[in-house]
């Protein structure tokens, strides 16, 4: 098996597009998902509970699902058919954002649910606004929000169920390193699905190490445990 | 600030109160054994907390103007000094370097200006929790046992700077505890509570010495 492979034009559009389509749909999910949890955490109204574990029960679906759901809503005779979108990149952030907002919602919701008692206290005897306190508490929630993106975007790059169908894995259009992987491995070519597989692990793992980097709490050299 | 006629259910207590007016500038105590609703009665004279009935009449207070401590302060992922000034940020006042650096170096934190908050030690973030509560000039203060867990040479810094920041500027202080020596040494009037109920008030000496009665008997009243 020859690891050594030139990395070739077609091999760098189809990473630029799964970092593209990962960006994107982490970014959107990440713009919906974070107030969405921070609202879902302070707002009491009738059905939060249900609403709730309807998000937890999407954090779990199936990306097949979701991609035969958006595939439905976006073919031809489907209610958003006219746009002509399936089998394209938006397709693939539609269905992408469709599976990660739920993750990041629930993240937020559940550390907002554990911290923001204190916090939304705090800001009131400091005599905050409702904005200020929602910026504070985005502020001293900021790990937590960051851990949310970080999981959702790792679910996004690795994701293929979904983008496959929605987006065809169409050869210098919607093909990404996951479905570019799928197919190598249904023509037989191991050890090229394997090198891409590489490709996109160290991917994986610099986006998390940069992240990691900026979090970073510096272990005090007296800690003992 | 009058509070009357408040009601608040939980499960096992409920909070009553029929008047609690603090009508001037002073040092107010609201003493009680565990569980007597000290803290309850203040979150609700506070605004952060609603009752079920009764009313709260803050007169010309607005929520800018109320703050509160609690016994486990709440220290932002900052600074200490970015939380210091925090309320000060919030109000957009810039603030002075002269009134920054002498809370900062009563307080005994002026070493430990750039440090990470949550890092301190307890007593020392009790001791900032303090001084941001007055460093943007509050018209009434709580303080929910923010003595409690303290050492002696900390609650004789909170004493001293209470009583000091009251002789150059009286504001309202409202503070809850349930030692009865720092409700002595520190307050004007005190407001007795017993299960959910305000059984009396008067002057901190009168009090502590005639309501001795009142309070239970594992209650030591040590002055």
């Amino acid at each position: 098996m020859n690891m050594f492979y030139i990395i070739d034009a077609e091999i760098l559009g189809i990473i630029a597009l799964t970092l593209r389509l990962t960006f994107l749909s982490t970014t959107i999910a990440a713009i919906i998902g974070i107030p969405l949890g921070l609202w879902l955490d302070y707002a009491n109204f009738t059905g939060k509970n249900i609403l709730v574990v309807v998000n937890r029960t999407l954090m779990a679906s199936p990306p097949v699902v979701v991609g035969l759901v958006v595939y439905l809503i976006l073919m031809r005779q489907g209610p958003l058919g006219f746009l002509g979108l399936l089998f394209t990149f938006e397709a693939m952030v539609i269905a992408q954002v469709l599976l990660i907002t739920p993750i990041v919602c629930g993240i937020v919701y559940t550390a907002s649910q554990r911290n923001s008692e204190n916090i939304r206290m705090f800001a009131f005897t400091m005599g905050a606004n409702k904005i200020q306190t929602q910026i504070l508490l985005v502020k001293e929630l900021s790990n937590e929000i960051f851990f949310a993106v970080i999981t959702g975007f790792g679910r996004a790059m690795s994701e293929v169920g979904a983008i496959m169908i929605v987006g065809g894995n169409i050869r210098h259009h919607t093909r990404t390193m996951t479905t570019t992987i799928s197919l190598l491995r249904n023509r037989g070519e191991i050890d090229q699905a394997v090198y891409l597989g590489a490709i996109l692990m160290i991917i994986a793992f610099i986006v998390q190490m940069a992240g990691d980097f900026l979090r970073r709490r510096e272990r005090r050299a007296d800690e003992n445990f | 600030m009058k509070i009357s006629k408040i009601k608040k259910n939980f499960d096992r207590f409920s909070l009553y109160i029929e008047e609690l007016d603090i009508a001037e500038n002073g040092i107010y105590g609201i003493i009680g054994s565990n569980g007597c609703g000290k803290s309850t009665t203040m979150k609700i004279m506070a605004g952060l907390m609603k009752p079920d009935s009764g009313h709260v009449d803050y007169k010309n207070l607005s929520q800018q103007d109320i703050t509160m401590v609690f016994r486990k302060p709440f220290l932002m992922r900052d600074t200490v000094i970015q939380n210091l000034i925090y309320p000060l940020t919030l109000r957009k006042i810039k603030p002075n370097t002269d009134v920054v650096n002498y809370y900062l170096e009563i307080a005994g934190l002026q070493e430990l200006r750039n440090q990470y908050a949550p890092g301190l030690s307890g007593g020392e973030q009790q001791k900032l929790a303090l001084i941001r509560a007055m460093i943007f000039s509050p018209k009434m203060i709580f303080i929910d046992e923010a003595f409690s867990n303290l050492d002696l040479e900390s609650v004789s810094f909170f004493e001293s700077l209470i009583l000091a920041r009251q002789q150059s500027e009286p504001i309202m202080y409202v503070i809850c505890s349930h030692q009865p020596s720092h409700i002595k040494r520190l307050c004007d009037h005190v407001f007795f509570m017993d299960k959910g109920r305000i059984e009396a008030e008067g002057s901190a000496t009168e009090m502590l010495a005639n309501h001795k009665n009142m309070l239970p008997l594992s209650y030591p009243v040590v002055f």
